[in-house]
């Protein structure tokens, strides 16, 4: 068994050289291509002086170079980042800064969008658009370069462990900074393992790659694909938006294993004429990171008959946690689809308000435990020690247990049912979301005075998000002043669409804004 | 007509960029790439073309080739409009 991310394509080049290991924009390598160019990208890392344990960001739109320096970064020790191409300047520098990565893996373009000033920690950039003339410089280099380094075998006298980070996932911070969840190689191996054994991913298999690779998703794309010598194909740009294109996608590349969040699966129900395409090939799908609406969940099921259907559960704080598989006896007379169970490895269980495990029928918080649960948040050990906990359901030996801030109620059968949220956290087509963070985003607005952001319940994305602001008296604010203010703090997916303007917001008696009258008025 | 298709497009397309916090938006821009155009803007400029035109568009029309930017809808509009029109079918 491997016990290192990057071991998985070594055992799967020696036996699948020519295979196609990575697809992207009409372009792909082979198992031994992308063996050699990730072997050539680590030797560049550590002759630039890249150390175990570096964190370097992967800072470009997917390519099938993005797959390179996934391996590359690891096969040199260090720690990977990927920065959403599509996210805010501000943004992104702050996860530069905060963690701070020392490279990046990058496009010239990209990289023009930041200021120099604010990535001081970046001592060097690799850049995997093409020359045009530009050499090598002290601060960077030409994807070109690689050639000029060996092809076989990794940078050695590394001494990894399994323990060690492999890569940092930035998600949604309720202060207004998002936080870095470390993830180690044996975490995301307890995960990729436990998917190899349940959905037997095989050589002939091609996977798709819907999920930004900023979000947890794509690690079973990539490392599953990987693992099994199958290939993975990453969505075009341009099936990402238009349904009709996308179920083109599914059917012309033959994809055999889907993952994706609900949200695009039901705008492909609704609009990808499913029925004009030959999807024979397709035989599992995964979705994850929000509740897929039981109406269109019985509707995917009947147009996709020979289709294994499955809904994982998990923060990106542990990967999946637990797994339910549709049953289509079940789905006509079911009103929710269940979290499930907990994944192999993993255990999970709920715990009520006086600190009791839950029995059947009862709501409580769920707590996962086992070797998929995270390090913690890059550089705040605060949060880690309120996040992740000493377990003390288990006085027999030292280990930690991660509260997932998410209520479920254990069903008879022993299956876990997602009932919302302890705190202000949304999920919108899948994304994960502190309404927190927009609200700090609003409040850097000198007009602001008082905001409140809540989520608007949605059939197709979950959650649309809606912002009440109060300004200040004489202002003249406008939602297009405020959507640009926050265009230029969070992704594009947290912009608030819906803004109201309200003189004051309603407050409790002890002064604190009242979430449960604004939460009724929406 | 084609300037009245334009004006409705630049209408809708304008706010929708406001709404993604982007001030302009040139005609021939790929409204994909700077995300003015995400999964559910889509739909909502495909209703409010229906409801404008008095037009039916369909899944597969919705592609990029029709909506990658304001000239691009213009076209696809202005081209399913003319093919309703009985006076251009005699041409």
């Amino acid at each position: 068994m491997a016990y290192l991310l990057h071991q998985l394509l070594s055992k799967s080049a020696s036996k699948y050289p020519n295979n196609t290991a990575v697809w992207a924009r009409g372009q792909s390598l082979s198992y031994r291509e992308l063996d050699e160019r990730s072997n050539q990208l680590a030797h560049l890392l550590r002759h630039r002086g890249i150390q175990k344990g570096d964190r370097v960001g992967i800072y470009f739109p997917k390519a099938v170079e993005s797959v390179v320096s996934m391996f590359g970064v690891l096969k040199a020790g260090g720690v990977y980042v990927p920065l959403d191409p599509q996210q805010p300047a501000q943004r992104i520098q702050y996860i530069v800064d905060n963690c701070a990565i020392k490279a990046l893996v990058t496009t010239r373009e990209k990289l023009q969008r930041l200021d120099p000033a604010a990535i001081g920690t970046v001592k060097f950039c690799v850049f995997t658009d093409r020359m045009n003339g530009a050499g090598t410089t002290a601060i960077g280099a030409p994807w070109e370069e690689l050639a000029g380094f060996p092809t076989t075998s990794a940078p050695e006298g590394l001494q990894s462990t399994t323990l060690d980070l492999a890569y940092i996932l930035y998600t949604s911070g309720s202060t207004g900074r998002p936080k870095g969840v470390m993830l180690s190689h044996q975490n995301a191996l307890t995960f990729v393992d436990w998917c190899a054994e349940t959905f037997q991913i095989q050589p002939e298999d091609r996977l798709s790659n819907h999920a930004p690779l900023h979000f947890d998703l794509s690690v079973f794309d990539v490392y599953n694909a990987i693992e099994a010598g199958a290939a993975v194909y990453m969505v075009p740009d341009d099936a990402m938006l238009f349904p009709a294109s996308l179920a083109k996608f599914i059917a012309a590349q033959s994809i055999s294993v889907w993952y994706s969040v609900p949200s695009a699966l039901v705008h492909l129900i609704l609009h990808g004429n499913l029925k004009a395409q030959n999807l024979d090939r397709l035989r599992v799908m995964l979705f994850a990171g929000e509740i897929f609406p039981i109406k269109y969940l019985r509707q995917l099921a009947d147009l996709l008959p020979q289709v294994e259907l499955y809904n994982l559960y998990g923060p990106t704080e542990t990967n999946v946690c637990t797994y339910y598989r549709v049953d289509r006896a079940k789905l006509a007379s079911m009103e929710k689809i269940p979290i499930g169970r907990a994944c192999a490895n993993t255990e999970v269980f709920a715990v009520d308000d006086r600190n009791q495990l839950i029995q059947p029928g009862q709501t409580g918080e769920l707590y996962v435990r086992g070797p998929s649960v995270t390090c913690g948040y890059w550089g705040d050990a605060e949060k880690t020690h309120k996040m992740v906990l000493p377990n003390r359901f288990q006085p027999n030996y030292e280990e930690k247990m991660y509260c997932t801030g998410d209520l479920v109620i254990l069903r008879e059968d022993g299956d876990y049912d997602f009932v919302g949220r302890r705190d202000s956290q949304i999920k919108s087509r899948g994304y994960r979301i502190e309404l927190g963070e927009i609200e700090a985003a609003l409040l850097t607005h000198p007009s602001v005075k008082e905001v409140a952001v809540v989520a608007v319940p949605d059939d197709e994305v979950s959650n649309r998000i809606k912002a009440i602001v109060a300004p200040h008296s004489g202002s003249t604010l406008t939602a297009g002043h405020l959507q640009q203010h926050c265009a230029q703090r969070v992704p594009r997916y947290m912009i608030p669409e819906l803004i109201e303007f309200r003189e004051s917001l309603p407050k409790t008696t002890t002064g604190k804004l009242d979430r449960v009258l604004l939460a009724s008025s929406r | 007509m084609m300037q009245e298709i334009k004006d409705k497009v630049r209408e809708f397309v304008l706010d929708a960029a406001q709404r993604k916090g982007l001030d302009s938006v040139t005609d021939t821009e790929s409204l994909t790439e700077n995300g003015v155009i995400d999964s559910l803007a889509i739909f909502r400029l495909v209703s409010f073309l229906e409801d404008n035109f008095g037009t039916r568009i369909a899944d597969e029309e919705i592609v990029n080739e029709n909506f990658r930017s304001v000239d691009a809808i213009e076209s696809f509009v202005a081209e399913k409009l003319s093919k309703k029109s009985p006076v251009h079918r005699r041409q």
